[in-house]
């Protein structure tokens, strides 16, 4: 089985000029790409797959001293806590680690009360705008990473950032940190990072005639292999996904925006201001257009990509009857966890696409290669949202646990990233990635993350006007240009808000 | 027994309050009541038309909100999706109280006659009502779904088409394909509804009637449909108010797409709220549907109150 590297200095180049570099100038943290070498003895700019390998392992931290230094072990306080638990989805080992952490938790402070409530991703967003509305909000609640800002703009959050569970900003990805800010302040602590990468069934590729160990290049690509695929196999190629008001979509489709130069608004610029209108650009364009080659055109993706989301597409890839799709990092393990679980026919089947399951980097573009930067971040809501008061040092001392070297590696075991870069120093990093299939390809995306824009409309241009746009071209309701400028004047109508 | 020759003097008629104080411990009884409703419906009302004549934009705390007068209310009814949305749930609404009522008034009519099975058959019928309707939606996703669906192996199998037939993720289909699940979960309503009916029209007049030389249509068309008159107006009239009020079985199913195809009020105003998280454009479009769904509820209180005065004697 091989695993793709394509990362050329050519490649390491690109990185450093839209990557990481671009990221850390945006975000007014120029020059933490080299401090983080002198703090952390990370250097993110040669980060590639070698690098991360030789990293894990090389340190030592002692937690619960670091812990310490910020709330003290005899403290006693109670902390109420949201976050999006395993569910009977997740493998075994999210639900192990969970529990550990807990007991680690409770083990490190005796005195401490943590009422946790683990919820479901999807509704998670809706309690809490609820909850916030009612005053009855959690002290601390971990988010994904798009969502803390809609908080922090209403002035639900309390401010708080790294430097209050006794990190320095450089132990953390520069992305990361931007999506906690909110006009200048910050909100939030990062606790995991990912990014995502594409997978392929290797079986389809040499059933239809193309390189087996080789993702295709460049999107242009793909959507001719996605063509020949179903040409010659009757299978789908690609796992579009479009539908409205789900995050799955615009997880997978920016990259393509972005590959082709284009975007939501500036975001995958070196210095965004979320001011400037990119939607409808040829970029973007070109990039939608793609999407409706291969729907309409080559019907070279599953017709049901209107109404999927990713959850649809795992079941006909382990079938065996799609060939690519843009993946999390845990979605080996899942697959591995559900052919496992399958019985019949339905083992021996899943089994084999395991087997010829590769993950490669996704395609770059005319214009760059990137993909969402992804992970989620702990926030503490503000006192006077918060249901019976907010008990601060205790809610430091969660955050401090959990956003530290060891927690954040061992939380973010199959599906993530530590957010503390210290974290891929430790012996539990070197043991993901002896373990875990596939883990320095995904991990080796994170600097070609691009962050979202960091505004509170992020989820209604996200999640219903990019998808709502997708649709409007691939169902032929419109033309693309009539479709990009559709959206663009959404996006300008939303924008007026601010 | 005498007239009097003397007509009685007119009671003089008691002002609200006194009638009030008269009746003072009926109303202590249901005080509780009342004051729950208050609660739970007239405050949210209330607290909604309030919020719809402000602007509510993501970045703004609730208590931030800006007035914009009537200015909601102009945005929702000048929108595009706004019209989009309210042909959609006209053809929703209509459709599916039209065929579940037919279907259910159909199976009520089969299952008013005796005969062997009959309380196994009632039982069968009555199972789509009784199945949740997120499981439902979840069921006959996969049944219409466009790439490995029950429906599209079938036809594909047979040789019927050669591809299987894209129900969901067309703009032609969508609506219809959810207007067949939502009268299959709904029909056992108006079955239910209609049995009753059917089963308070006198035997006797039916049997006079066939000895009278009445066929069967006319049986029907003359003693039958008057009986059940005010039935099925309540029957229409909320399967009106339900199907206008519809959230799940096309918010799971389609999530209103594709390209809005299917997106109907209640659906959009879930988004706008929630999605776009813009309360006030949201409540503004909650108070017209509810003007709507008032006027409707106008018609059910007197087919309720008057519908036995219209039956014949």
């Amino acid at each position: 089985m091989t695993r793709s590297n394509d990362f050329t200095s050519i490649d390491r180049r690109q990185l450093l000029a839209s990557g990481t570099a671009a990221a850390a100038i945006a975000t007014g943290f120029a020059g933490t790409a080299s401090a983080q070498a002198s703090r952390t003895g990370v250097d993110l700019s040669t980060w590639t797959p070698q690098y991360i390998a030789s990293l894990a392992g090389t340190a030592e931290y002692d937690t619960a001293a670091e812990c310490y230094r910020v709330v003290p072990r005899d403290y006693r306080g109670r902390v109420t806590y949201w976050y999006s638990a395993p569910t009977q989805a997740s493998p075994q080992i999210e639900h192990d680690m969970d529990k550990a952490f807990f007991e680690a938790f409770a083990a490190a402070y005796p005195n401490i009360t943590v009422v946790k409530q683990g919820l479901n991703y999807n509704d998670m967003l809706d309690k809490l705008r609820t909850t916030t509305m009612g005053r009855a909000a959690p002290m601390v609640a971990r988010l994904p990473i798009l969502w803390g800002v809609e908080f922090a703009a209403k002035g639900y959050l309390r401010e708080f950032g790294p430097a209050d569970v006794g990190y320095a900003p450089d132990e953390f990805w520069p992305g990361a940190l931007k999506s906690v800010m909110w006009k200048g302040k910050s909100y939030g602590v990062p606790t995991n990072n990912e990014t995502m990468a594409l997978i392929w069934n290797a079986s389809i590729f040499r059933d239809a005639g193309l390189n087996p160990d080789a993702p295709p290049a460049t999107w242009d690509d793909l959507v001719q292999y996605s063509k020949q695929i179903k040409e010659r196999t009757g299978k789908n190629g690609y796992g579009m996904v479009a539908r409205v008001n789900a995050g799955n979509t615009p997880f997978r489709f920016m990259p393509q925006l972005w590959a082709y130069g284009g975007g939501a608004l500036d975001e995958a610029e070196a210095n965004p201001d979320y001011k400037r209108i990119f939607i409808n650009n040829a970029g973007s364009r070109a990039a939608l257009q793609a999407s409706v080659d291969m729907y309409v055109r080559d019907k070279s993706v599953p017709t049901s990509a209107l109404t999927n989301t990713q959850n649809e597409n795992q079941d006909p890839f382990l079938a065996g009857q799609l060939a690519m799709m843009i993946a999390h990092p845990s979605e080996y393990a899942f697959m591995l966890d559900r052919a496992r679980k399958a019985t019949g026919r339905d083992k021996e089947t899943a089994e084999a696409v395991v087997a010829s399951m590769r993950y490669g980097f996704v395609p770059q573009g005319p214009a760059r290669r990137a993909i969402v930067f992804g992970g989620s971040n702990a926030h503490v809501f503000a006192p006077n949202v918060v249901e019976g008061g907010l008990d601060v040092n205790a809610a430091k001392a969660l955050i401090t646990f959990m956003t530290g070297p060891e927690w954040s590696t061992k939380m973010a075991w199959v599906s993530s990233n530590p957010g503390n870069i210290r974290g891929f120093r430790t012996k539990w990093m070197k043991q993901r990635l002896d373990e875990i299939k596939f883990l320095d390809v995904t991990t080796s995306m994170l600097p070609y993350g691009i962050p979202f824009p960091v505004l509170p409309q992020s989820a209604e241009i996200m999640n219903i006007i990019v998808p709502n746009m997708m649709q409007n071209a691939l169902t032929q309701k419109m033309t693309v240009q009539q479709a990009t400028d559709d959206a663009a004047r959404k996006i300008k109508d939303v924008l007026g808000d601010l | 027994m005498t007239g009097s020759a003397v007509s009685p003097s007119p009671a003089r008629r008691l002002g609200l309050f006194a009638r009030i104080y008269r009746h003072r411990a009926d109303y202590l009884y249901v005080l509780p009541a009342i004051f729950v409703m208050l609660m739970v419906i007239a405050y949210p009302i209330y607290y909604t038309i309030y919020l719809s004549f402000f602007n509510t934009p993501p970045n703004l705390a609730l208590e931030d909100k800006i007035f914009v007068g009537v200015d909601n209310y102009s945005r929702v009814l000048m929108s595009d999706s706004f019209h989009e949305a309210t042909w959609n749930t006209l053809v929703w609404t209509f459709w599916s109280t039209f065929f579940a009522f037919v279907l259910g008034f159909g199976a009520a009519i089969g299952l008013n006659r005796v005969f062997p099975g009959r309380g196994l058959l009632r039982g069968v019928l009555l199972i789509p009502y009784v199945i949740s309707a997120v499981a439902a939606s979840y069921l006959w996703r996969w049944i219409f779904h466009s790439d490995f669906g029950v429906i599209g192996a079938i036809t594909v199998a047979t040789g019927l088409t050669d591809r299987p037939i894209n129900f969901l993720d067309n703009t032609q289909y969508v609506m219809a394909s959810l207007i067949v699940v939502n009268v299959w979960k709904e029909f056992p309503f108006a079955m239910i509804m209609m049995l009753a009916g059917l089963q308070t029209v006198p035997d006797q007049l039916l049997r006079a009637a066939r000895v009278d030389g009445a066929g069967a249509w006319s049986r029907f068309w003359h003693i039958t449909v008057p009986h059940v008159r005010s039935v099925m107006l309540v029957t229409v009239l909320l399967l009106l108010v339900t199907n206008l009020n519809s959230f799940t079985i096309p918010y799971i199913m389609t999530g209103g797409g594709p390209a809005g195809a299917s997106e109907i009020w209640i659906t959009h105003i879930y988004q706008i709220a929630f999605g776009r998280i813009r309360f006030g454009l949201a409540s503004a479009y909650s108070v017209i549907l509810f003007i709507v769904m008032m006027a409707l509820g106008y018609f059910y209180v007197r087919a309720l109150t008057h519908g036995d005065d219209k039956a014949p004697r």
